[in-house]
């Protein structure tokens, strides 16, 4: 018995084996002459706990070592697994923020959506098919996790659910009507569910696709509302959609469709896109999702200028990130992604990323190669030539010799440099807060304060000037809104609280007068015309102002300068402070290909000068044609001369020329022939060619370098 | 019960259908013996089947009703069939015996639905299959088939609901009886409507209503409905929306002109009408999402022009999506021998160049003058015998081709009846290499050094592929295939290359831009670039 089990296995393995096997030979399986002629031979069983386990054991080796010894590979292993675990802590507080900025921002829009879920019908809108238009603009994700919400909402009221469909899911009207039953069903039912409800039913067995199956699931679990999303409804067949909606607004009298469509050009090019007899079938109102660029603001925001933060994205990657979602189709989650990429590389392939690590000092490790590593810092240098300056040369010369106290000062000002990250991020906030209280100007947002702060800029820019220009001319009332809106930080520093002290008592002192004004207010001077010697001159004088006004203007100058300095003494450059490296990451290049790669533009390159790519053999490196490159580099290169069509025995012929130059009269005709057609076959294959209609003996340029 | 019995109670409730529920009754009475086929037929809207069903609900002949909506191919339909008859005659608890509720050709159904019907001791059974010259995925000889079923089971009748004109013996059997139900005329449907009573507005006068309100109607029918042929479910939304506005000045208490202190029907119209202009030519047209009726009085006299009810009608693209479907409309829209004319950087500067730009347009506008007294001569302009047209873009062109909404030329297949030698009109395929250069010469931002930058084309590719997902670029094959979908005997419509989830391209494969251009411009104006200035011809 055992022995049969034995062999009756043994096909089964080899079977596995050949799915990835490319040659194997064939044993026929009645060769075995101890086997019974007419027994069926072994159905092939999924062999699971097999590749379970072997799974299980990858992943755990992976868990072990996701991240490779650096520093030469001298970096040790316990430094590795804190930089890695240094990266889980910072990632999943961080994702744990984007989640919750993620859940708020439609959450309002859910609020509409499920409310016109409940109270629309059939009946309120004379027999059209209640029809919610979410247009949702280049936003394409948010649809996803509106539903899924309003799918969770529903399930709980026990009133429906919803199905989600996607132009994937419909091919045909067979298939799209089997999804929607399908997803329908397994929505509260479950998988087996589903079939159970397939099967045990009375009466014949019904076709997948017939919609009686949902009738009756409606009917029998008591649903008022199936609402049927169209994810992307733009890319659904015209046609198809047209048929489905027909089918649903026949079957609307016994099944409680809504449809959801969400869009993401207008609704006017969706409506015209759909013949007018299903656009009658359809009633309904339009609902309309915030942009990525909204949602994308408050997550960078989150990000980077939370009070907790301990590590940031620099200007350029900002730059990118921004550029990617106002200019591109780029969802929040895309967003995201990109961020923990930039994340991940940073603690990837920064040695230094193990500070991060709160019980880095007392792992003891041996920090001689990371000391070694932060004497190489630029930020380095410059914090020993500042302290050379100032006279610290001691302090200088026990940085640069004693491993232990170099440790101990950089996670010191490791700490300082956190913190004054945070300040810089606290005053782009206020900075936002105040331009928004003044009513100076909607349209910048937190990240393009961010990008001119993370530059060093922002202190000069324009922004903060005309905050603190305006600011002069506030009246009381205005003042003690902007006093309110002061950063803690800020606020608790003595001349503030000094400030705010004299302007109560100000306020006190003069209770039922007007607000007042301040001295550097338009409306206080007074615009003399004189007539001197027939020219007219125009002079402004401050009318006289009453004492309370004068005191009060007192105040604000305070206050001007005091914010003047609070700016000029936060928003220093990040460049600027000391062990930077370490907790900004502000790197464009591996993070910008990897979020827009560019194949073409690398394919070009390769063909065109292969040596960038490839190790030259000859001595010269030479950027001319010659018979050391690649054969299909330089048909490429030929071909880059050529004109729209091209003759394919000119092409032999300069392609031979190639040749004969450099080998002189001892090339084999034949071998390059050989070649050239592998050449030109491999252009072709590239997409770079093809045969050409007008002339039989031209082949045609299909694709011209540089677009 | 009387034929005449039957038609007068049924048109208490639909009338105007007398003639038709007749002849019903007639061939469906209980003693007489039916035809083994009928034939009814009319455009959609007609009541063809609400009169068939009443017809026999009240003659009480035991049927059964199958709308050929709801079956997906032509084997749902037989079984479905075969169900609907069992529940018909109660005995869908046998359903085994017969077949195991499977049916899978006419053949079967035959051999099945007589098994059921011989078994049955009703004399007649009806069968009616409603728009089953809609059935998706029907054989060929579906319709024929069923045609022969009334003959080979004596005591079935089968009725063929067709909202089609069908040809002649399109059902290969002679002398089938056909109930025709033409479009209503105009007193018919004008009486329909005021069968039914007026909408409701409150503090109207009851006899302004029965005077007024007949004229009203039979005004809207001349003006609205009857020259664009709508069924009456519009006609009855319309006069619906539009009576409140139209005897808004009665209930506002305004004074009529003319010093006789009276309102009449006469004055109301003199007064209403852009009404009639705007607010109804907007009514006739299906909004998924309606426009907000405005209640005061004062809209009405000028009404606004912010008729569009979509929040906004501008789809809002990221930037550099939007100008590469500018470019690609442009490639679309420019005839390819014009492109070193009106794209090539190098010739831009030069004299030359100026000179013969502006030739193209001088000669474009003096076209387009012809083309426009053409058009007051009022002669429909018969192309020359054989001789090919040249392609013109004139200005009337492009002006029609911008007027003319996304719905016509944005609908799969292009518009048919738009033929002739109009290019603005058809965009035309273009290979994607030509869209990028396109993009390079339209560019408003262009980069400062344009060697050292590098390519954009990857990322062209990239947004095109979303662009491809929203069908406002496609493949150009994939557009033409998609334009003519069989219904019976169609079969599958070949549109499998057209699921979006295959986006294989090969490199000289052509494309296609699949909007209309009055929102390309406007699209385009956002990011800076005046389609105008780069279409042929010019917009000036």
């Amino acid at each position: 018995m055992a022995l049969s089990l034995l062999e009756s296995e043994a096909p089964d393995l080899s079977r596995d084996g050949l799915n990835t096997q490319g040659v194997y030979i064939y044993r026929p399986a009645n060769a075995k002459p101890n086997k019974p002629q007419n027994e069926r031979p072994p159905k092939r069983r999924k062999v699971e706990s097999d590749g379970q386990e072997k799974q299980e054991e990858k992943s755990q080796g992976a868990q072990a070592r996701p991240f490779v010894p650096l520093l030469n590979g001298e970096e040790s292993a316990s430094s590795v697994d804190l930089r890695y675990n240094a990266y889980q802590r910072l990632w999943s507080k961080q994702e744990a923020k984007i989640q919750e900025v993620l859940e708020d921002v439609d959450s309002k829009i859910l609020e509409e959506v499920s409310s016109f879920v409940k109270e629309s019908s059939a009946q309120i809108y004379d027999g059209c098919i209640p029809s919610a238009l979410v247009t949702v603009g280049s936003n394409v994700s948010s649809l996803g996790r509106l539903v899924t919400r309003l799918n969770e909402r529903l399930i709980t009221s026990g009133e429906g659910g919803v199905v989600v469909l996607e132009s994937g899911d419909a091919p045909n009207i067979k298939t799209t009507l089997k999804n929607i039953i399908r997803a329908a069903v397994t929505n509260t039912e479950g998988n087996d569910g589903y079939q159970s409800f397939l099967t045990d039913r009375e009466g014949p067995r019904l076709l997948a696709y017939d919609l009686d199956l949902l009738g009756d699931y409606v009917q029998r679990k008591g649903v008022t509302k199936l609402v049927l999303a169209f994810r992307d409804s733009e890319a659904f067949d015209p046609n198809l959609l047209t048929d489905l909606l027909s089918l649903l607004s026949s079957w609307l009298d016994r099944i409680p469709f809504t449809l959801l469509f969400g869009i993401s050009t207008s609704v006017e090019l969706f409506e015209g896109r759909l013949p007018r007899s299903s656009v009658a079938l359809l009633r309904g109102q339009y609902f309309e999702l915030h942009e990525a660029s909204n949602c994308v603001d408050r997550i960078y925001e989150r990000l980077q200028a939370d009070p907790d933060g301990e590590f940031w994205l620099g200007r350029s990657i900002t730059g990118v990130l921004f550029e990617r979602t106002s200019d591109y189709f780029y969802t929040p989650e895309a967003f995201c992604r990109t961020v923990k990429y930039a994340y991940m590389s940073h603690f990837f392939a920064n040695p230094l990323a193990v500070l991060f690590s709160k019980d880095s000092a007392s792992a003891g490790l041996p920090h001689g190669k990371l000391c070694q590593a932060v004497r190489n810092l630029p930020s380095f240098r410059a914090l020993c030539e500042d302290l050379v300056e100032d006279g610290h040369s001691k302090q200088v010369r026990n940085l640069l010799e004693n491993d232990e106290y170099l440790f101990q000062e950089c996670l010191k000002y490791l700490e300082t440099g956190q913190k004054q990250m945070r300040n810089i991020f606290e005053a782009v906030k206020s900075t936002h807060t105040f331009l928004k209280h003044l009513n100076l100007s909607k349209k910048i947002g937190v990240s393009d304060i961010s990008i001119l702060a993370l530059s060093g800029e922002l202190h000069n820019s324009q922004i903060v000037n005309d905050i603190l220009n305006t600011m002069k001319t506030l009246d009381s009332e205005g003042l003690k809104g902007l006093l309110a809106t002061v950063p803690e930080n800020l606020a608790d520093s003595p001349q503030v609280r000094e400030i705010q002290r004299d302007f109560e008592a100000l306020l006190e002192a003069y209770p039922n007068s007007k607000p007042l004004q301040s001295g550097y207010d338009n409306r206080n001077s007074v615009a003399k015309v004189t007539v001197v010697q027939q020219r007219v001159q125009v002079t402004k004088s401050k009318a006289k102002q009453p004492k309370q006004n004068v005191e009060y203007t007192q105040i604000l100058d305070r206050f001007h300068a005091t914010l003047g300095a609070y700016f000029a003494e936060t928003l220093v450059g990040p460049q600027d402070l000391y062990l930077y490296e370490v907790f900004l990451l502000d790197m464009r290049y591996p993070l910008k290909d990897t979020v827009a790669p560019r194949p073409r533009f690398a394919i070009e390159r390769a063909l065109s000068s292969p040596f960038d790519y490839l190790i030259s053999t000859s001595d010269t490196p030479e950027n001319r044609l010659s018979a050391k490159q690649p054969v299909t580099a330089i048909l490429y290169q030929l071909y880059l001369e050529s004109g729209a069509i091209v003759n394919a025995h000119d092409l032999w012929s300069a392609f031979y020329a190639v040749f004969e130059s450099d080998q002189g009269d001892e090339c084999d005709e034949r071998v390059i022939m050989a070649l050239f057609y592998r050449a030109l076959s491999e252009l072709k294959a590239l997409g770079v060619v093809k045969n050409s209609r007008k002339k039989v003996d031209h082949i045609a340029k299909t694709s011209w370098a540089g677009l | 019960m009387l034929p005449t019995e039957v038609s007068r109670s049924i048109s208490q409730q639909w009338p105007c259908r007398e003639l038709q529920s007749r002849q019903l009754a007639s061939l469906f009475s209980p003693h007489t013996a039916s035809p083994s086929t009928l034939v009814v037929h009319g455009i959609s809207a007609t009541c063809k089947s609400t009169i068939v069903r009443a017809v026999v609900s009240t003659l009480q002949v035991p049927h059964a009703i199958v709308r050929s909506t709801e079956c997906i191919t032509g084997r749902h339909l037989l079984t479905k069939i075969l169900w609907t008859t069992l529940e018909a005659l109660s005995r869908k608890n046998e359903w085994e015996k017969f077949g195991k509720g499977r049916c899978e050709h006419v053949s079967a159904l035959v051999v099945l639905l007589g098994e059921i019907l011989a078994s049955s001791e009703d004399g007649k059974f009806v069968l009616i299959l409603d728009g089953i010259d809609k059935q998706r995925e029907a054989p060929q000889t579906l319709l024929a088939a069923l045609a022969r079923l009334g003959e080979v089971i004596p005591s079935l009748c089968v009725v063929l609901i067709l909202s089609s004109t069908p040809r002649p013996l399109f059902l290969q059997a002679v002398a089938v009886p056909h109930v025709s139900f033409p479009p209503y005329t105009r007193s018919e449907a004008t009486r329909i409507i005021l069968n039914a009573d007026s909408p409701f507005v409150d503090g109207l006068p009851v006899e302004v209503v029965t005077k007024v309100y007949p004229q009203f109607v039979s005004t809207i029918f001349d003006s609205l409905v009857g020259p664009t042929a709508s069924s009456i479910p519009v006609f009855r939304s319309i006069c619906d929306k539009l009576w409140p506005q139209f005897v808004a000045p009665i209930v506002n208490g305004e004074t009529p002109p003319g010093g006789t202190g009276e309102w009449d029907f006469m004055r109301l119209l003199v007064r209403n009408r852009p009404l009639f202009r705007q607010q109804g030519e907007a009514a006739l047209v299906h909004h998924i999402v309606p426009e907000e009726p405005t209640q005061e009085a004062g809209a009405i006299a000028k009404p606004s022009l912010k008729a569009v009810s979509a929040p906004s009608p501008l789809p809002s693209l990221p930037y550099f999506a939007t100008l590469i479907l500018t470019s690609a409309y442009l490639a679309s829209h420019i005839p390819q021998r014009l492109d070193t004319i009106f794209f090539s950087k190098f010739s831009s500067s030069s004299l030359s160049a100026r000179n013969k730009r502006a030739h193209h347009r001088r000669r474009l506008k003096l076209l387009s003058r012809a083309q426009a007294e053409d058009k007051k001569a009022n002669n429909p302009s018969t192309p020359g015998k054989g001789k090919r047209q040249k392609t013109r873009i004139t200005k009337s062109t492009l002006e029609s081709a911008f007027a003319s909404s996304s719905a016509t030329t944005s609908a799969p297949g292009g518009a048919p009846g738009v033929t002739g030698p109009s290019t603005i009109l058809t965009a035309r395929p273009f290979p994607l290499e030509r869209l990028v250069a396109i993009y390079h010469a339209i560019d408003p931002n262009p980069p400062a050094n344009p060697i050292k930058t590098a390519a954009v084309s990857d990322a062209i590719y990239a947004e095109l592929a979303t662009l491809r997902r929203l069908r406002l670029v496609v493949p150009a094959g994939a557009r033409d295939s998609s334009g003519g979908s069989g219904r019976v005997g169609g079969g599958p419509s070949g549109a499998t290359s057209l699921s979006s989830g295959n986006t294989t391209a090969d490199a000289g494969d052509k494309w296609c831009v699949n909007v209309s251009g009055d929102w390309i411009g406007e699209v385009a104006k956002e990011v800076g670039v005046e389609v105008g200035e780069w279409l042929a011809g010019g917009l000036d």
